[in-house]
C-alpha cells in the first residue's frame, strides 16, 4: 500500500510504497526522510548526485525470472579506486533486489539472512577480520572466490530505500565470484552485516523499459 | 490545483569538459561516473576524477601522442556503436601493441587491440574459463590452446579508464587461442581477469573507424583464422561435386559406339597377313577410335596386331599395335591359364572423315617339347582359326578423365599448401612452439 505524505521540509508529495522501505529522499528538496508510526522525520539533506552517464534511472522497469520490477532507489558508493551505483528494484510481489552497476557491468543481488551463512571465512570477516583476496569460500554448495574487498564510502542516495544512506556512511565491502557468473557480496558497517547473493546480468536480459536517454547516443535495440 | 503535466526530462548530456590542472588543456570526460583516471592527451599527466573533482595523480610533460583512432571517434562493430575513450600503448619485451577502450553507455566497455596491424575486439568475461589440460582451457564448449605467456607493461596512457592506470604498471599475461578467438588472462596482485578477443578483419575496421588499411599481417596473429581454412572446406565440397559430375558424365558418354566388325582368317603357316576394313565413317569433329580384336580359339599362342587407320582423303595414318596371347598348362599347383584372348587399343583424337583400317597380323603357336595338343593346336585348319576385329568410336578417354580430376584437385592442393604455410607461420610465433628456440639467437 502506497502512502502519500507531505515532505516536512518542502511540502511536496512524497510516496512510501512499502513498509519495508521506510527511508526515502525527497525528489524535490533532497531531504532524507524516515517514516515511522509517529510520522515522517527529516534526517538531513542528501548530497547532489555527481554527473554520470548511467543508463539506469529511477522509474526504469524490467523483468527478472518472469517477475516485473521497477527501479525505485539508488545508493552511490565510492572507494579509493572508483565509484559504483546500487539500484533498488521493487518487484510486483513486494520483494526487492539490488542491481549493482560498476565498470559498465551489472550484478543482480538479493539479500539473504546472514544467519544462514555457514562459511567460517565469512563469519570471521563479519566479526571484523580482513578478507583475503583469492581465498575460496563454499556457499550453499557453490564454490566462490573472494574477488575484491574494500572500504566503501556512501556518496549519496536518491529515491526509496530500506535504510538511511547518509553521505559519509562507511562500510566494508567484500565481493565474491563464482566461475559461472555467480556472485555474492558481504557488507559490514560496524553494527550489522548484510549478505547478498546473485549473478552477473546483461542489461538486455532484464528487458528494460524507460532507460535513461543520453545525449548523442541511440537507445539500444534491446530497449526498443 | 491541477499539477503540471510532467515534462520529459532532457536527455542527460554525455560529455563533460575538464581542464587539466597541469597544462590547462581541455580534457573531455565521456564516461562520467565510471571513469576513475584520465590521461591528459596534451601533457600525459594522469588525473583522478572519481568524485567529480579533478586531481593530479602523476605530473608529466610527455610529447603529445596521436593514436591511430583519435579518442572520441565512434564506429559500429557487431551491430553496436562504440566510442573510443581511452588509449594504452603496452609492450612485452620488444613487442608493442595498442589498446583502445571502447564505451557505449547502454553496452558498457569493450577493447579494441591493434597488434602488428591486425585488430581484435575484446569483451571482459564475467565467468571463468575451465582449465582443461596444462596447455588448454575451454569456454562455452570451445577449446583454446595456449600460445603466449609473459609480462605486459603500460608505456603510454591517453584518455579515460574505469580503473587507476599508471605508466610502468605491469601485469602477468597468458593467452590461449582457437581460430578467430583469443582468450587472455591478466593477473595482478589484486585480481585476475579474463577477456575474450575476437579477430576483426581489416576491412571491417576501415569501415567502422576509418583506420588506414594495414598491409598484410605476417606472420599472422595468434588467433587469426587461416584465409584458406574455410576455402578448403568449401573447395572440398565443390571439388567433390565436380568429380561426381565427371564420373556421371563418363558413365553417360564413356560408352563406345560399335561401327563395324569383321572376321579375318588366320593362316596355318604363321605368315604375315593383312586385311582392310572400311570404309569407316567418323562423324564427330574428334573422337577416340577403339579397336578390339578377339581370337576365340586362341590357346598356347599369340597374335601380333598392327593397325593403321588411314584417312581416305588426306592419307593421314593413325597407327597402333596390340597383341592377344593366351597360355595354359598344368603344374604341381594344378591347371593354370595366363593372358587373354583379346586385345583392346584406342587411338585418341581422330578427326572426322572416312577411314580404312588396315590390320597387319600374324598368328603364332607356342611350341615346347612335351606339350600335348589333342587337336594339334589352335592354328590347325580343323579349328578354323580367325580373328574378329571390331571398330568403334567414343568421346571420353580414361586418361582425360584423370587429367580433369587432377585439374579439379590442383587448386585445392595449392590451397592446402598455403593453409599449412599460414598455420606454420602463425604457430611459429607462439612461446610454446618447440621449433622456435633453435636458430633464434642470430
Amino acid at each position: 500500500m502506497s502512502l502519500h505524505l507531505p515532505c516536512p521540509n518542502c511540502g511536496a508529495d512524497v510516496v512510501f510504497r512499502s513498509p519495508a522501505l521506510p527511508s526515502r529522499v525527497c525528489d524535490t528538496c533532497h531531504s532524507m526522510l524516515v517514516r515511522s508510526d509517529a510520522g515522517v522525520t527529516q534526517f538531513g539533506i542528501a548530497a547532489a548526485l555527481p554527473f554520470d552517464v548511467s543508463p539506469v534511472q529511477i522509474g526504469m522497469r524490467g523483468v527478472d525470472e518472469g517477475q516485473a520490477f521497477e527501479v525505485i532507489g539508488r545508493v552511490r558508493w565510492s572507494w579509493t579506486d572508483g565509484a559504483w551505483n546500487e539500484w533498488l528494484l521493487l518487484f510486483e510481489g513486494g520483494g526487492t533486489a539490488w542491481l549493482g552497476e560498476a565498470m559498465g557491468q551489472f550484478l543482480l543481488l538479493r539479500e539473504y539472512p546472514f544467519g544462514e551463512v555457514r562459511s567460517k571465512t565469512l563469519r570471521a570477516i563479519a566479526d571484523g577480520e580482513r578478507a583475503q583476496i583469492g581465498q575460496k569460500v563454499e556457499l550453499f554448495g557453490r564454490k566462490l572466490v573472494i574477488a575484491d574487498a574494500r572500504q566503501a564510502l556512501c556518496i549519496t542516495a536518491e529515491g526509496e530505500l530500506p535504510f538511511v544512506a547518509p553521505s559519509g556512511w562507511q562500510a566494508y565491502n567484500v565481493d565474491l565470484r563464482g566461475p559461472d557468473g555467480a556472485c555474492a557480496s558481504l557488507q559490514r558497517d560496524g553494527r550489522t552485516t548484510s549478505f547478498y547473493q546473485g549473478r552477473y546480468v546483461m542489461l538486455a536480459e532484464l528487458a528494460p523499459r524507460g532507460l535513461r536517454a543520453i545525449e548523442g547516443w541511440a537507445l539500444p535495440d534491446y530497449a526498443a | 490545483m491541477q499539477p503540471e503535466a510532467p515534462l520529459a526530462p532532457p536527455p542527460a548530456p554525455a560529455v563533460r569538459a575538464l581542464s587539466c590542472p597541469n597544462c590547462g588543456g581541455t580534457v573531455e570526460l565521456r564516461a562520467a561516473g565510471y571513469t576513475v583516471h584520465v590521461g591528459c592527451q596534451y601533457c600525459g599527466s594522469i588525473l583522478d576524477t572519481t568524485d567529480g573533482l579533478v586531481k593530479l595523480v602523476t605530473q608529466a610533460h610527455a610529447a603529445q601522442v596521436t593514436p591511430d583512432i583519435p579518442l572520441g571517434t565512434r564506429g559500429a562493430l557487431f551491430g553496436v556503436e562504440w566510442e573510443a575513450i581511452g588509449y594504452l600503448r603496452r609492450s612485452q619485451d620488444y613487442y608493442r601493441w595498442d589498446e583502445y577502450l571502447l564505451f557505449n553507455p547502454y553496452h558498457g566497455y569493450r577493447w579494441l587491440v591493434n597488434a602488428r596491424g591486425g585488430w581484435s575486439f575484446g569483451t571482459m568475461l564475467t565467468r571463468v574459463p575451465t582449465w582443461q589440460t596444462f596447455s588448454s582451457y575451454t569456454l562455452d564448449g570451445a577449446a583454446y590452446m595456449r600460445f603466449f605467456a609473459g609480462t605486459a607493461t603500460v608505456d603510454r596512457v591517453v584518455g579515460e579508464f574505469y580503473w587507476r592506470v599508471a605508466v610502468g604498471e605491469t601485469v602477468k599475461t597468458g593467452d590461449w587461442v582457437r581460430p578467430g578467438f583469443m582468450l587472455s588472462r591478466e593477473t595482478s596482485e589484486r585480481e585476475e581477469s579474463w577477456t575474450l578477443n575476437q579477430w576483426v578483419p581489416d576491412r571491417m575496421m576501415v569501415q567502422a573507424f576509418g583506420v588506414a588499411p594495414a598491409r598484410r599481417v605476417w606472420p599472422p596473429l595468434p588467433h587469426q583464422p587461416s584465409p584458406w581454412g574455410a576455402w578448403l572446406g568449401k573447395g572440398a565440397l565443390i571439388g567433390g561435386i565436380a568429380l561426381a559430375f565427371l564420373l556421371v558424365l563418363s558413365i553417360v558418354l564413356g560408352g563406345t559406339r560399335w561401327i563395324t566388325s569383321q572376321s579375318l582368317p588366320v593362316a596355318v603357316d604363321g605368315r604375315e597377313q593383312n586385311a582392310t576394313i572400311g570404309p569407316i565413317h567418323l562423324s564427330d569433329r574428334y573422337q577416340r577410335v577403339q579397336v578390339r580384336s578377339t581370337v576365340p580359339r586362341l590357346e598356347n599362342g599369340w597374335v601380333d596386331l598392327d593397325y593403321s587407320l588411314v584417312d581416305r582423303r588426306t592419307q593421314q595414318v593413325f597407327a597402333a599395335s596390340g597383341a592377344a596371347e593366351r597360355y595354359q598348362g598344368t603344374d604341381s599347383d594344378g591347371p593354370w591359364t595366363e593372358g587373354a584372348r583379346d586385345s583392346d587399343v584406342s587411338i585418341a583424337a581422330v578427326p572426322a572423315g572416312d577411314y580404312d583400317l588396315i590390320v597387319d597380323y600374324k598368328g603364332n603357336r607356342w611350341s615346347e617339347n612335351g606339350t600335348f595338343y589333342p587337336d594339334g593346336g589352335w592354328m590347325e585348319p580343323t579349328n578354323a582359326p580367325q580373328i574378329v576385329v571390331e571398330v568403334g568410336s567414343g568421346t571420353l578417354y580414361g586418361s582425360n578423365l584423370f587429367l580433369a580430376a587432377l585439374m579439379i584437385a590442383m587448386p585445392w592442393l595449392i590451397g592446402l599448401l598455403l593453409h599449412l604455410r599460414f598455420e606454420k607461420a602463425r604457430k611459429g610465433e607462439s612461446d610454446f612452439q618447440p621449433a622456435r628456440s633453435e636458430g633464434s639467437d642470430d
